[in-house]
């Protein structure tokens, strides 16, 4: 399995992918939908972290996009904004997980634990 | 010059008709004081007792310099000696503002205008006195309140970006417990990280100074402080500003940034024109917000005497039934708008001895805001 992270904050993305792959993750990161949408699309036993706040297409409609794949991957949307503003962005969207920032490596390596 | 600095002998007790003026003077709201060409006290309404806490009896006869700062007083004698004998009008007829003093030594502002009377005993001029400082008083009120909105106006704008700012130090702040957490974690498993904790570190650091720009940024936003004046280049402080605004924003947008080449410093206070620019950026990204390819153009130049900023977006421009009301407080077509940037931009930039100016576009071009402000004098008047 893979760990895919959208997310176009440099620090946040280059961070989290020590983390994952300090645990042995295989991480792909992506600076925005787009990239992601260019590579081989996320299999089934993979999971995606997705920033809701990208620039371009807008992370929800990431997110939607992840969860009507045949075998949708599992999803974490990790982000640092108002709950109001989640709410309005997900509308009824169920993602796997989601994560407000600050992150911390805990929270992280429980919910995609070391292969 | 004799005869100015030895008058004749004790004035003549005043006629019927003299009493009777006086009274009339007396009922004056404005001091009023009539002196000889010896600039000996003739006359010294009631208005003038109140305002300089001296007595008619006390004050007639006396030269007027006893009613005013010594370093005026020092050169009055002259003024109305070379008035007398050349003629050359220094204050008569022409009235303006003057200090007065007061017997407990208090000095303050006053309105002073002069008219000359030929008189059977000679020349006599008249001198008609307002009290300024309540009028001061006023002035005064009225600035500090100005400034105190100009400051509410800065903290509502920071309010109002307050959930997009704290997102943005969240990212920094993840991103250091993370880098963190991977050194604690590898160390604590024996792992050898010496090869790559120092690299590690550096990124943190280099995160937790990110997230200490954007506090200090906020902080100087929003801190309220004298109103003050800087000589300096334009430029810098609109980027900054341009930063600090971009922080409040969710959606990124495109923007293009041309300076001028060779402008002239200004005369500034920082932080309020930092406050424009970020009320104008924050118009124009709300402004293009729901175009295809949001864009702002944001450009200095220099124009006889002035620099220019202008700041373009690609909206739909400003309906003409809002023009009329665009830089009044309380005119917004937003939802959450308090209406009050460009009414606050606009006084600031007159305070500045510049202006806001707009052309607002329409017909598929956004509108486009410029502040024109007055380049510095030349450096020897800056200090
Ligand atoms: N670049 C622009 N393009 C189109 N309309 C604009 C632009 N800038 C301002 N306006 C119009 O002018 C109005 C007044 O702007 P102003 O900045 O004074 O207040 P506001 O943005 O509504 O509220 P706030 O007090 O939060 O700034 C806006 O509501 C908007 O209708
Ligand atoms: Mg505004």
């Amino acid at each position: 399995m893979r760990v895919h992270v959208v997310e176009d904050d440099a620090g946040v993305s280059d961070s989290l992918s020590l983390i994952l792959g300090n645990v042995g993750h295989k991480v792909v990161a992506y600076p925005d939908a787009e990239s992601l949408f260019k590579a081989p699309p996320p299999e089934g036993r993979d999971a995606v972290i997705v920033d809701l706040s990208l620039p371009g297409i807008p992370g929800a409609q990431l997110v939607r996009w992840l969860l009507n794949l045949a075998t949708p991957p599992r999803v974490m949307v990790i982000t640092g904004q108002s709950q109001s503003f989640i709410d309005h962005q997900l509308r009824g969207l169920q993602p796997t997980w989601l994560v407000r920032k600050p992150l911390d490596a805990d929270t992280i390596t429980r919910v995609l634990p070391a292969e | 010059m004799r005869e100015f600095s030895s008058p004749p002998g004790p004035l003549p007790p005043p006629t019927v008709s003299e009493a009777r003026l006086l009274s009339v003077l007396d009922t004056a709201a404005d001091g009023i004081i009539v002196i000889d060409e010896h600039a000996r006290i003739l006359i010294f309404n009631k208005a003038c007792e109140k305002m300089f806490g001296i007595a008619a009896a006390e004050a007639i006869g006396q030269n007027v310099k006893i009613v005013m700062p010594i370093e005026y007083a020092r050169e009055h004698d002259e003024y109305l000696g070379s008035y007398i004998r050349t003629g050359v009008k220094k204050i008569i007829g022409i009235g303006r503002e003057v200090r007065g003093r007061h017997a407990d030594g208090t000095i303050f502002p006053l309105e002073l205008s002069v008219g000359e009377a030929a008189t059977p005993d000679g020349r006599q001029f008249i001198g008609i006195l307002r009290d300024l400082r309540p009028r001061k008083e006023s002035e005064q009120r009225l600035a500090d309140l100005q400034s105190e909105l100009v400051h509410l106006a800065r903290v509502s704008a920071i309010d109002e970006m307050g959930a997009a700012i704290a997102h943005e130090l969240n990212q920094p702040l993840t991103a250091l417990m993370l880098y963190l957490q991977a050194i604690r974690r590898a160390h604590a498993k024996g792992v050898d990280i010496v090869k790559v904790v120092g690299e590690i570190l550096d990124k943190a650091a280099g995160e937790a100074e990110r997230a200490g720009h954007i506090i200090q940024r906020m902080r100087q936003f929003v801190e309220k402080r004298e109103p003050e004046r800087h000589v300096r280049e334009l430029d810098p402080l609109i980027d900054e500003a341009i930063d600090l605004t971009l922080l409040g924003q969710r959606h990124r947008i495109r923007i293009d940034r041309k300076q001028g080449t060779n402008l002239p410093p200004v005369s500034v206070d920082p932080v309020q024109v930092q406050q424009i620019v970020v009320n104008l950026v924050r118009n124009a990204i709300e402004a293009a917000a729901g175009m295809t390819d949001p864009a702002i153009h944001i450009r200095t130049r220099s124009a006889d005497g002035t620099v220019v900023l202008e700041v373009q977006d690609n909206g739909p421009g400003i309906a003409p039934e809002a023009l009329p009301k665009l830089f009044e407080a309380f005119a917004s077509s937003k939802r959450r708008g308090m209406g009050l940037g460009l009414a606050i931009s606009r006084t600031i930039a007159q305070n500045h001895g510049g202006d806001l100016l707009v052309d607002p576009g329409g017909n598929g071009k956004g509108a486009c805001f410029s502040l024109v402000l007055p380049a510095a004098a030349a450096p020897a008047d800056v200090g």
